[in-house]
């Protein structure tokens, strides 16, 4: 999987030192740890996704994250049929972010 | 890491998008009580169940069968909405271990990510300045505040998709040539309008037509229609894969809109052309005047930069005008629909107004100093000048209408559970069966609200017990109904409320209710002025 830049992840790094810790000041610990479920769970599988996309930055992560709220709870919702809640959204965030790795590997074979 | 103008971008629209944030959650800051109206309830209910049973379910538990039953009309006795919204409620609830604060601060990340994708939408196509400016009007939009504290939950956040999924149309016809094209756009659309229909289906209709509105726009504008078989092929197997994950649902929508329903008789009006909103009269009671005054929702300011801006994008039609102007004309058809007898929902439709309003709001303001000629210092100068006045008023103007609003939402101690209303709640989640019957005794009511709360806090379906004594519903074999739940239910017997009240008579009556009623059952629970009673033979 190729790895965002080292400027991107240190700029990622200090916006979510702001935005949690503001959270965790008006709402609690209980909203840092929404917002960041929010980002790990419907903004980053996507985000694996699309990243083999010919797009833009800023295009990648505002449609990673309104097609991460459809489609992460879709396979959540039915996985948890057959078993554990939790455990749904565990095996949801690894078959998305396994078919990031998947077409990435697809699209290297091709070239 | 070298701080560029990307990143300063970045950090300005997250300073105002977490002041959006801060506001928005005011009602739930200093009282971290679920709140809201029926709406609100349900959709609450819906993520909590989930998050606290572990378990997603095709057949509606007890409780919420009780209420929602009949409301899929495809499959009835399942879920009437499709799953993600409240799936996605309850992965977060799940997640950071909560029943209050991660539903209710989700929902609010998700009603205000219209500022999120109008900001996308509005930098791409006019830069930054108006980009920032319109998400900045967009966090004291009172038409999309009200709806929100009244618990249109999902709608709020399916309208955040429409301007994105007429982006994805507009980049690919741009990109589009027999050569080269970026089919990407064209994929990514399908999945974004499908999701929109998941979140909630009236919006999917304002993206179709928004969509519909656009390309006839840009076909006409380049007298080209962007074709290619496999990219359409794609586009729809894509679409159509999400369309239909969810059979109980989608039939649901579908047996919804085609059911034949009555032609409202609505006698054409000429004049209805020229309203953007419908007749206040028409929704007395349910909705109030105020949420129908372009005065009240938006600000008398910004009138005349809207029809400045709305003259700009007529006269000078570039591409990213046709944008602005498509979505504008297509909001105006899904709001005329009344005309064509079709009224259901108008003014939930309205309320998707300030989201086209305010992009062109800020496009006519920004746009006046172009129309004089000076050297590009002062018009620089003065760009920037309005961009501060714009500011100004919006502050003195719309953020205290707004604020107080948001702060004072359901801070009455009879519109939320109270403490031991919610311990009561508890005790019946965790020590009776999930298909056991609760009957409520106390509130009067003007607190019925409370009672559905309960009933969604505890997960058991809950009666209102006053109501089998008072409502003519009953009138014929009241005696029977009220023998058969003293003898079959838990029984509720709540003073909380009533001791607030300053009518002394409802404590009486209560205190008497129990005195005569319940002295051959047994008291299972007695905490902070809350009972809890069953028969037993």
């Amino acid at each position: 999987m190729k790895l965002p830049k080292f400027g991107s992840i240190v700029f990622i790094g200090v916006v979510m030192l702001v935005i949690l810790p503001f959270f965790y000041f008006i709402l609690g610990l209980s909203a840092a740890m929404s917002v960041l479920g929010i980002v790990l769970l419907f903004i980053v599988p996507m985000f694996f996704i699309l990243d083999n996309f010919n797009l833009e930055q800023d295009e990648k992560i505002i449609f990673s994250f309104f097609i991460g709220v459809g489609v992460f709870p879709s396979i959540t919702y039915w996985v948890g049929m057959i078993m554990s809640f939790r455990v749904a959204i565990f095996v949801s965030f690894i078959v998305l972010a396994g078919a990031g790795v998947l077409i990435r590997r697809f699209y290297r074979k091709k070239q | 890491m070298k701080i560029n103008i990307r990143h300063i971008e970045i950090g300005v629209f997250i300073v105002v998008y977490l002041f959006a944030l801060y506001l928005w959650t005011l009602p739930f800051q200093d009282n971290k009580i679920p709140y809201g109206e029926f709406d609100a309830i349900s959709h609450w209910e819906l993520g909590d169940y989930v998050a606290q049973n572990d378990r997603t379910f095709a057949n509606l538990p007890p409780f919420l069968d009780f209420s929602y039953g009949d409301d899929n009309i495809f499959k009835p006795h399942t879920l009437w909405y499709h799953p993600p919204f409240h799936t996605d409620l309850a992965i977060i609830s799940a997640f950071a271990r909560d029943r209050m604060v991660p539903i209710f601060l989700t929902n609010a990340i998700f009603a205000s990510s219209i500022l999120i994708s109008v900001f996308f939408v509005i930098r791409k196509l006019y830069g930054f300045l108006p980009a920032i400016l319109s998400s900045f009007i967009l966090t004291f939009s009172m038409r999309d505040i009200l709806p929100y504290l009244w618990g249109q939950w999902p709608e709020r956040f399916a309208y955040a998709f429409v301007p994105l999924i007429m982006y994805c149309y507009y980049m690919y016809h741009n990109t589009y040539s027999k050569e080269e094209s970026k089919p990407i756009y064209l994929y990514v659309m399908p999945l974004l309008l499908a999701i929109d229909m998941l979140i909630h289906p009236l919006i999917f209709f304002h993206s179709f037509f928004g969509l519909f509105v656009l390309a006839i726009v840009l076909w006409i504008k380049d007298k080209k229609i962007p074709f290619n078989l496999k990219h359409i092929g794609i586009s729809l197997v894509l679409f159509l894969i999400l369309f239909a994950i969810f059979p109980y649902q989608t039939g649901n929508v579908i047996a919804s809109f085609t059911k034949s329903k009555p032609k409202e008789k609505e006698q054409f009006s000429f004049a209805r052309l020229f309203q953007w909103a419908p007749d206040a009269s028409k929704f007395a009671g349910s909705v109030p005047p105020s949420y129908f005054s372009f005065k009240e929702m938006h600000g008398l300011w910004t009138l005349p930069f809207l029809l400045i801006g709305l003259l700009v994008l007529i006269l000078r039609r570039e591409r990213r005008d046709l944008f602005l102007l498509a979505w504008l004309i297509s909001l105006y058809l899904v709001l005329h629909r009344d005309l064509i007898g079709k009224p259901i929902f108008l003014h939930r439709s309205l309320s998707a107004s300030a989201h086209i309003f305010v992009p062109i709001t800020i496009v006519g303001a920004l746009s006046i100093f172009s129309f004089i000629k000076l050297p590009q210092i002062y018009r620089t100068f003065f760009r920037y000048g309005m961009a501060l006045l714009i500011v100004a008023l919006a502050l003195v103007y719309n953020m205290p209408q707004a604020y107080s609003t948001l702060a004072n939402a359901y801070d009455n101690p009879l519109l939320r559970l109270n403490t031991a209303q919610i311990e009561a709640s508890e005790w019946l989640k965790n020590n009776i069966n999930e298909n056991e019957n609760v009957s409520i005794i106390g509130p009067p009511g003007e607190l019925l609200q409370k009672i559905w709360w309960m009933a969604s806090y505890s997960h058991r379906t809950s009666f209102f017990f006053e109501g089998f004594l008072k409502w003519k519903t009953y009138a014929e074999n009241r005696e029977e109904i009220v023998k058969y739940h003293l003898l079959n239910d838990y029984i509720v017997v709540d003073y909380t409320d009533v001791s607030l009240i300053s009518d002394r008579s409802f404590v009486e009556n209560l205190q008497e209710f129990e005195k005569n009623n319940l002295q051959n059952h047994t008291l299972l629970y007695n905490k902070n002025g809350i009972k809890v009673y069953k028969y037993k033979a």
